[in-house]
């Protein structure tokens, strides 16, 4: 039993009894169900936080912000949802019409898949792949085929030159992320990210990030390469709105467009809940996530988030304060910093394993 | 300088301004409170709104408003009607047993492009902006004002001691 859908299947077993043609139907239930409320809950969440980035925006710059749907505003973000289906879905007439509407749907994928191997604590996990990791660092970078094809498809050169700067953006800073995040298997030893979650505790010594001062820096830099695959200022090249209008997605109307902005919003929490389980900890609580009763199960959870959404407001407060690099400083940025010194880090976190015997800097406060 | 040092002087560098720059967006952000005031909901109206400003705080006080006329003070000397670029002031005077009464004031607020001459160029101060702004209306003759409904005597003339003091 290590993920969702085993146990799932195990209650509709208890419940039903089971049979070969029974067993199919629970086996596809046991997935559909929690895909479904991974998918609901990345949407809604991604929903949220483009009310708090506005609600955030205000704030820094001493305005309100959306105040007029809702207490305070609060219910904007179903307001903005309902407004872009209602609008008229247009598709230009020379766009490659069959990719143009492809596109959205493998930009939104990738943000869902990537949710799949999430573990928001506790048994709640819909499937704990061994090579877990591994999965999400081509899922996310599966983004990039849908920009560029949305580039491609709409027939435009200012959507094409988005498109290939995501294109040149993503590749290059999927390295130091990739690197980021390997240092953490390098202590773990494994793929998995129940596994890697279960290494750590309760108690911030026991969280990777405070590992050694390799793994620190290598929080850093899972960062900002994950803020510069998300496009978000200050790498939002390929929607640059001065430059390029408003980029890959500019031929694009109703919810289409839609579809790139839950997925940009819902990343940003796929990518806050990536650092939360591989270098905060995830929502360890000392316990163990699948004996241990549903009401701890549930304060696991409580305590996912409780790393994850800080981490969410991180990402806003870093947009409304710096402003876009230029392209080849961003270049540079990944190939002569970021990349050289996650190498840096990769290696030495090796040597440290070989030298301290794999402890890390707390290991004696941790026990 | 030494590209190795000016390598780590970069990330120094990089490090350094940029959580300057989120500490004040920060600062902004939980410290600063916002300066926008929402017209017209907290607006202090009636006893159920407590809070919030009223509409006299809320605009300047050299604001242009909708122009008022203190007729304790008004001469009837017409120079706020001859000045008036655009001739949106009527004033119309009468004679009754010696004493000037000014039966017409209007004013075309519709039209009136707030120079403010007419303020200026009144000898008694009688014709000022107000703070008034709220001027929306289903008929643009509302917008017509009459200042005067029954005649009234004009006020006064100043001596010229009085008026420089004033
Ligand atoms: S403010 Fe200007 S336009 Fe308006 S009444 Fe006075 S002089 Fe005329
Ligand atoms: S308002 Fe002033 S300028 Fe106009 S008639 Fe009266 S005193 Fe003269």
């Amino acid at each position: 039993m290590h993920n969702l859908a085993s146990i799932i299947q195990s209650i509709l077993k208890e419940l039903f009894g089971s049979s070969p043609s029974l067993d199919l139907l629970y086996t596809f239930l046991g997935y559909l169900v929690p895909c479904l409320t991974v998918v609901t809950v990345i949407g809604m969440i991604g929903g949220i936080l483009t009310l708090m980035e506005r609600k955030v925006a205000g704030a820094i710059q001493n305005r309100l912000g959306p105040n007029r749907v809702g207490p305070y505003g609060s219910l904007q973000w179903i307001a903005d949802a309902i407004k872009l289906h209602l609008k008229e879905d247009i598709i230009p007439a020379l766009a490659d019409k069959n990719l143009f509407r492809l596109a959205p749907y493998i930009v939104f994928v990738g943000t869902v898949l990537t949710g799949l191997v999430i573990p928001f604590g506790g048994s709640f996990i819909v499937v704990d792949l061994n090579v877990g990791l591994i999965f999400l660092i081509v899922a996310v970078s599966l983004v990039v085929i849908g920009l560029l094809m949305s580039g491609w498809a709409s027939n435009n050169k200012w959507a094409l030159l988005g498109g290939i700067r995501s294109a040149a953006q993503i590749v290059s800073y999927e390295i130091p992320s990739a690197l980021a995040l390997l240092t953490v298997i390098l202590i773990t030893g494994s793929f998995s990210m129940q596994k890697i979650v279960a290494e750590q505790g309760l108690f911030p010594w026991q969280w990777f990030i405070f590992y050694n001062p390799f793994t620190f820096i290598a929080f850093f830099i899972f960062g900002i390469a994950s803020l510069a695959e998300l496009n978000r200022v200050p790498f939002d090249f390929p929607e640059a709105e001065s430059e390029l209008v408003s980029g890959y997605n500019v031929e694009y109307s109703s919810m289409r467009f839609g579809f790139f902005f839950a997925a940009e919003f819902g990343n940003i929490f796929v990518t806050a809940s990536i650092a939360t389980a591989v270098f905060l900890g995830g929502g360890n609580i000392g316990l163990d996530p699948y004996e241990s009763g549903i009401g701890y199960q549930l304060l696991m959870v409580l305590v996912f988030f409780a790393k994850a959404i800080p981490l969410c407001f991180v990402s806003l407060w870093v947009r409304w304060t710096l402003p876009r690099l230029r392209i080849d400083q961003m270049m540079s940025m990944c190939w002569k910093y970021l990349i050289p010194i996650s190498f840096v880090c990769l290696t030495c976190t090796a040597l440290w394993m070989l030298v301290f015997n794999g402890n890390g800097i707390f290991w004696r406060m941790s026990g | 300088m030494n590209p190795a040092i000016q390598y780590f002087k970069n990330i120094w560098d990089a490090i350094y301004t940029v959580s300057f720059g989120m500490i004040i967006t920060l600062k902004y952000w939980v410290k600063e409170p916002p300066i926008t005031i929402e017209y017209p909901d907290r607006l202090k109206k009636g006893p159920l709104i407590l809070s919030g400003n009223s509409l006299e705080e809320i605009v300047s006080d050299r604001f242009r408003g909708y122009l008022t006329v203190d007729f304790s003070t008004c001469i009837g000397c017409l120079q706020c009607m001859i000045t008036c670029p655009i001739d949106i002031i009527a004033i119309e005077t009468e004679k009754r047993d010696d004493v000037r009464f000014i039966t017409r004031f209007d004013i075309n607020q519709s039209k009136c492009m707030y120079c403010g001459l007419c303020v200026e160029v009144c000898p008694t101060d009688a014709i000022v902006h107000s703070k008034r702004f709220e001027g929306a209306c289903y008929d643009i003759k509302e917008l017509c004002i009459r200042h005067v409904e029954t005649a009234v005597p004009v006020a006064k003339r100043p001596s010229k001691g009085e008026a420089e003091s004033a």
